[in-house]
């Protein structure tokens, strides 16, 4: 009797002992999480029988996990913006994909196959960026319309520490005149105009209610949060402008010797398939990397979509926000902020 | 018999993590420094920072002692019947989460809200005036937030001073000045020390409310400190910020107590 009891609870150990090889651990956005779960996550673990981990956080906490755990790698395969990935891979914390992994490498459009060098991530999804504004009230043109005496005291523009910061920052400098890539110029000029500006946001979701009370008639907008603007009660449009759209987009990385980096590359391959970016697609979670994906029109209308608006878009170089954010920041601080 | 668990159960959940997370802030590059004190303290925007949160945290406990007076003697006053369902009407905002009574304040001081309808119907401005996303709205969320707690404190202690002694100073000729300094205040002092104590450090920590109304044109060191952490993974800097408002908050304390046993 003992015996039996002894074998059945070796198998017990060795059954959970196999099933813990095959855990595969990721540090994703907390986004929309129950939509991944029922797009990508489940369904990935029943093509590879492995347990998946979902660990989520802001970027800054899920980077500095990645970097305390270095040795010993607790995290398999992380998702972030392309200038976080830079700034990991400076440090040495990830290792490089072969496409020749990746089945649906092909698949992505070129901005995506290897967004910051090396191979050393892949893009999942792009976003657009453009300025949200009341038809009624304003004409907005030009992404310097936000600096304009017609929004004086009723524009709201994105803190620089946000991802929406730089970005508008690289348009309003090319406005000016400017390249975009130095933007101590604009600082100055926004610090010139800070009395005008309602307030410098972090997050989009801040907008909404700022514009439905008609605190706010214009600011700059991630396409991924339009929809929330698009059902108000308000005239609200999304401006066509001179300069074209901002955009960017996150990555895909892989940590350093984690252990797991077969499975690594399986889900990443999986979730780069036409397959689960349609499925992403058309839950309305992200805008899709891989170029095979259609959606009809009224989802299109939600996203970052197709060969013409990707290809278009204005991506400030990953290198460009890691070597200069500590000046702009501080410039920031010191002229607009005060 | 129950002391010493307790202890260990304060010193193990409580104290050491927080001492751990302190000494951070005089750790510079694996050795014990100031230096970030004095990083912190070169930058103007922390400078102003620091005064802004200082300046805030006075007037909101100042205006709360004033307002919680005039409240709390009311309150003292009413006939027993009535005392304690206005009792619970001050206690009732404390039940309230802070997050939804700082939206509140984003519908009133909006430019459709009812101060701007009240200011351009009454002909004060022809167009409506910016309230939302400065000082003065950080100032009104912050009052509203915790001026219950001075009201309860000070109504505590007014209920201590014996009921024949304000009509025998009037009868004796005491102005309501006079009566107020010579008798309410002396033997409200406690009250004040802890209310004022609880408003001043409330004022100084609290997060939502400046993130919410004031956003980033109003930082206060709560605010500062948040982004230190989620933005720039800067622990050190954080840290500092977090011992700044440990340091004013018992500084407060102290400094109430002194006032309060300088006037007995």
């Amino acid at each position: 009797m003992k015996t039996v009891a002894f074998a059945a609870l070796l198998g017990c150990g060795l059954a959970s002992a196999a099933h813990a090889e095959k855990t595969l651990t990721i540090s994703v956005y907390a986004f929309a999480q129950d939509e991944y779960k029922q797009a990508l996550y489940d369904p990935f673990e029943e093509i590879c029988d492995c347990t998946l981990v979902v660990e989520t956080g802001n970027s800054v906490e899920r980077m500095a996990k990645i970097e305390a755990n270095a040795a010993q790698p607790v995290i398999d395969m992380a998702v972030l913006s392309t200038q976080d990935a830079l700034s990991l891979a400076d440090k040495g914390l990830i290792a490089p994909l072969d496409p020749a992994d990746l089945s649906s490498y092909d698949k992505l459009y070129p901005a995506a196959q290897d967004p910051i060098g090396n191979h050393m991530a892949v893009g999942y999804t792009f976003y657009a960026s453009s300025i949200v504004y009341r038809t009624d009230l304003v004409d907005i043109d030009s992404w310097g319309d936000l600096l304009g005496q017609d929004v004086a005291g009723r524009v709201a523009l994105p803190n620089i520490t946000g991802t929406q910061g730089p970005l508008t920052l690289m348009m309003l400098d090319k406005a000016a005149g400017g390249t975009g890539t130095d933007l101590s110029d604009t600082i100055s000029t926004i610090g010139e105009h800070a009395d005008d500006v309602v307030t410098f946001y972090s997050r989009s979701s801040e907008l909404v209610q700022l514009m439905n009370q008609q605190e706010v008639i214009a600011a700059p907008v991630g396409r991924f949060a339009w929809s929330r603007f698009k059902d108000s009660h308000l005239p609200l449009a999304w401006a066509d402008l001179a300069e074209g759209q901002a955009g960017g987009m996150n990555v895909m990385v892989m940590t350093k010797d984690n252990g797991h980096e077969d499975l690594a590359l399986q889900f990443m391959d999986y979730w780069l398939s036409t397959e689960v970016q349609t499925r992403i697609a058309q839950a309305m979670i992200d805008s899709p990397a891989n170029k095979e994906v259609t959606v009809s029109d009224a989802v299109a209308e939600n996203l970052t979509y197709g060969a013409d608006v990707i290809n278009a878009l204005n991506i400030m170089p990953a290198r460009s926000v890691i070597d200069n954010r500590e000046a702009w920041v501080e410039q920031w601080n010191t002229q607009v902020i005060r | 018999m129950l002391a010493l668990p307790a202890a260990v159960f304060a010193c193990l959940l409580f104290l050491v993590p927080v001492m751990i997370l302190l000494s951070e802030a005089f750790r510079m590059d694996g050795s014990w420094s100031l230096q970030g004190y004095v990083d912190f303290f070169a930058k103007p925007l922390n400078r102003t920072v620091f005064l802004r949160t200082l300046k805030l945290g006075v007037l909101v406990a100042g205006t709360a002692a004033i307002i919680g007076y005039a409240a709390a003697f009311c309150i003292v006053n009413l006939p027993a019947r009535t005392r304690g369902g206005v009792f619970g009407l001050v206690v009732l905002p404390l039940m309230i989460s802070p997050v939804a009574r700082t939206y509140a304040w984003i519908v009133i001081l909006g430019r459709t809200g009812i101060v701007n309808n009240a200011i351009v119907g009454l002909g004060l401005s022809d167009t409506p005036v910016r309230l939302l996303f400065t000082e003065t709205a950080v100032f009104l969320g912050l009052l509203q937030l915790f001026l219950p707690l001075m009201i309860i404190s000070l109504v505590s202690a007014m209920e201590n001073i014996p009921r024949d002694a304000i009509p025998a100073a009037r009868v004796l000729g005491a102005s309501w000045v006079q009566v107020f300094f010579r008798i309410i205040l002396p033997l409200t002092k406690e009250g004040l020390v802890v209310g004022g104590t609880l408003v001043f450090t409330g004022a100084l920590t609290a997060y939502i409310t400046p993130a919410i109304l004031g956003g980033s044109k109003v930082l206060m060191l709560e605010t500062l400190l948040y982004q230190r952490v989620n933005v720039a993974n800067d622990f050190v800097s954080a840290s500092v910020i977090a011992m700044i408002l440990i340091v004013m908050s018992f500084s407060a304390n102290l400094v109430l107590k002194r006032l309060a046993s300088a006037r007995t």
